[in-house]
């Protein structure tokens, strides 16, 4: 003991050993330094250029001389060994750290595997690690699209029975019952926002689900995969935070690639930003996934998130040699957090942040937007008609939505309705949905229903719940294989009359078609006035035109294939 | 002879692509929490740059009119990652 306490633990080489002698010669001379600190760590403190110590050394009466030999010293020790002296002496210090802990731990066999270096070799492995990620978000999805449906059935209930009557009610205390003022709330506010609104289920189901693999630290491994994918394919690989953020909102996605140094690399990740499936297009995917395609929803979720990725990753790779050439990509390290059980208060607060700005969003973009929708489906153009009353072919917004309707026909969706739906649409992805529900659904009985006892309303929802909840428990058995708690039973979650009416205006493959070009457009307003911002008008403009025809030619394509192949 | 401190330096420069902390550690032969002191040595020279959650805490699901990385919260944390900073820069 007493030999190590005599002996430095770190041997600094004869170079900077012997200006660390020197200046502890000149430490133990100063008279009001010598006794005050131990000479050697002051010496070495100096010579690594501690500011902090500089400055306090500095501040004693004669002492340049030994900062003077200290900045000699170093610089010397520089040229000698190739380093700035706090490297070299660092250096040494963490060979000397190694070579102790090799002495003194004793290992029984080579360095212990722990669960998550076992689970990494398999999680994060270069060849089946992505498409075990594709593995896990395509079960994310459709266990997803399963069981919010339960719920979803709860909320429309909710829209249509209590909070109808409730407004009913309301309307004809004030006495407006039977006016366009009541038309207005149910037609357009409650068909509308009420149509957005049953989708939170689905996105507290997604954000549940994302949160448990996020706080399990199998979603930092995602980032380290496709950030090593993403360098491979010639983007930066920087470029993956602002599109993987993307996928709650692109609005943070495109503020994340000031993340990016080169100018070429932010503008080009910015560009595909907007590709990555935000959060408000979800209820878009899994109302026409209801219509078309019942328990399978998930599958086409989860096509179109991919697809968004696909055609992100293969615009950059062209973009790359052709408008952005300049590569500038360094390696780097990235710090995986060791596997963990999740928390449920984490998750829930994830779900649960998440989810608080989709509901705002509906009362306030969404709302407003709803509003303006039901008012050009109230005004009548080319028809003797009264104001809110007037067929839904013969008013403002089918004319509107008419006049580029035929723009759409070669991608399948040719109508009025999804054409008026994709220009509010631009505002906000969810108002695709809001809109849809106010034409198609809106119109179909503007009658409010006849108020029953507040009890028996309260009653209704809290049983409506509890039935839910139970009908989603039994969901949750039946997705274990060889389980099926339903029998032949099968709810049709979502309004049963919207989803007729679509039946009516789509085909299944129009529908495809229809989402891609939800999936592939401006997700909305905010994020171009984001893009025109942060890259200027000019470059804000590429963007919209570039989706736009991306969208569009995708949607065709889909369209046309599928056709071709006797899929229409 | 090479110190461990500039075989991470080394090893970080010749990679081809991005590798995690805990590969470096197996493959140097150091102890994970004395790297992470050799990185955040490297942090505070200025030749590793580090990067990863850009400041949203939590996200936001719709594009809501006040959305910026403060209100609007991403839908992961990103792990952070060093990355190899060239002289010239």
């Amino acid at each position: 003991m007493s030999d190590l306490v005599a002996r430095p633990l770190v041997d600094y080489g004869p170079a900077a050993e012997q200006h660390i002698t020197q200046l502890a010669e000149l430490i133990r001379a100063h008279p009001g330094l010598a006794g005050r600190t131990a000479p050697r760590w002051l010496a070495i403190k100096l010579l690594e250029g501690d500011e902090h110590i500089q400055a306090r050394v500095a501040a004693l009466a004669g002492t340049e001389g030994l900062l003077d030999a200290a900045h000699n010293a170093g610089a010397e020790i520089a040229s000698t060994c190739g380093e700035d002296p706090d490297v070299w002496i660092a250096g040494q210090r963490y060979a000397a750290i190694n070579d102790l802990v090799r002495d003194v731990i004793v290992r029984d066999s080579a360095p212990r595997i722990t669960l998550s270096d076992r689970v990494d070799r398999i999680a994060t492995h270069p060849l089946w690690g992505l498409p075990l990620f594709a593995l896990v978000m395509w079960l994310v999805f459709e266990i997803t699209a399963n069981l919010s449906g339960f719920y979803i059935d709860w909320i429309d209930g909710l829209f249509s029975g209590p909070l109808a009557r409730w407004a009913g009610a309301l309307l004809g205390w004030v006495g407006l019952g039977g006016t366009w003022a009541a038309s207005l709330v149910t037609d357009g506010v409650l068909a509308g926002v009420g149509g957005v609104l049953v989708f939170v289920p689905v996105l507290m189901f997604m954000y549940f689900f994302l949160g448990v693999l996020e706080d399990s630290g199998y979603m930092a491994r995602a980032a380290f995969m496709a950030d090593r994918f993403i360098h491979v394919i010639g983007l930066h690989g920087k470029s993956f935070i602002p599109m993987l953020l993307g996928f709650g909102c692109n609005v943070p996605g495109i503020y994340a690639t000031r993340t990016l140094e080169h100018e070429q690399d932010r503008l080009l990740t910015a560009l595909l930003v907007p590709f990555m499936s935000c959060g408000a297009r979800l209820p878009v995917y899994m109302l026409l996934g209801a219509a078309f395609f019942g328990p399978r929803a998930g599958l086409l979720v989860f096509a179109l998130y991919f697809t968004g990725v696909i055609i992100a990753i293969a615009l950059g790779f062209v973009l790359r040699r052709t408008l952005f050439r300049e590569k500038s990509e360094a390696p780097f390290i990235i710090e995986l957090p060791p596997y963990r059980l999740p928390s449920l208060k984490n998750v829930w607060r994830h779900t649960v942040d998440h989810t608080r700005a989709f509901v705002e969003g509906a009362w306030t973009v969404v709302l407003a937007v709803t509003v303006l929708v039901w008012f050009l489906l109230a005004i009548p153009v080319g028809v003797e008609a009264r104001f809110a009353d007037v067929d839904a072919d013969h008013s403002a917004l089918a004319a509107l939505g008419g006049a580029i309707a035929p723009a759409f026909a070669p991608a399948g969706f040719g109508d009025w309705g999804p054409s008026s739906a994709l220009v509010t649409g631009f505002v906000a992805k969810e108002i695709v949905v809001s809109t849809l529900s106010t034409i198609y659904v809106g119109g179909a009985d503007s009658a409010l229903p006849e108020p029953q006892p507040l009890l028996t309303d309260l009653g209704e929802i809290i049983t409506g719940f509890a039935a839910a909840t139970w009908d989603t428990l039994r969901g949750l058995l039946s997705l274990l294989p060889g389980v099926n708690l339903f029998g032949s039973e099968s709810a049709e979650a979502h309004d049963a009359a919207l989803l007729a009416a679509l039946r009516g205006v789509f085909t299944p493959l129009s529908a495809v078609a229809f989402c891609m070009f939800v999936l592939l457009t401006s997700p909305c307003v905010v994020t171009v006035n984001t893009l025109r911002r942060e890259f200027g008008t000019r470059w804000m403009a590429f963007s919209v035109i570039m989706n736009l025809v991306v969208a569009w030619g995708t949607s065709t394509l889909v369209y046309q294939a599928g056709s071709l192949l006797g899929r229409g | 002879m090479t110190t461990p401190l500039q075989q991470v330096l080394e090893a970080l420069e010749q990679a081809r692509g991005p590798v995690s902390v805990a590969q470096i550690s197996r493959a140097l032969e150091i102890e994970p929490s004395a790297l992470q002191g050799m990185i955040d040595f490297w942090v505070r020279k200025g030749r590793l740059r580090v990067s990863g959650d850009p400041g949203c805490s939590s996200g936001c699901a719709v594009c809501a009119p006040d959305g910026t990385p403060q209100s609007c919260p991403a839908l992961l944390v990103i792990p952070r990652r060093f990355e190899v900073v060239h002289p010239r820069e």
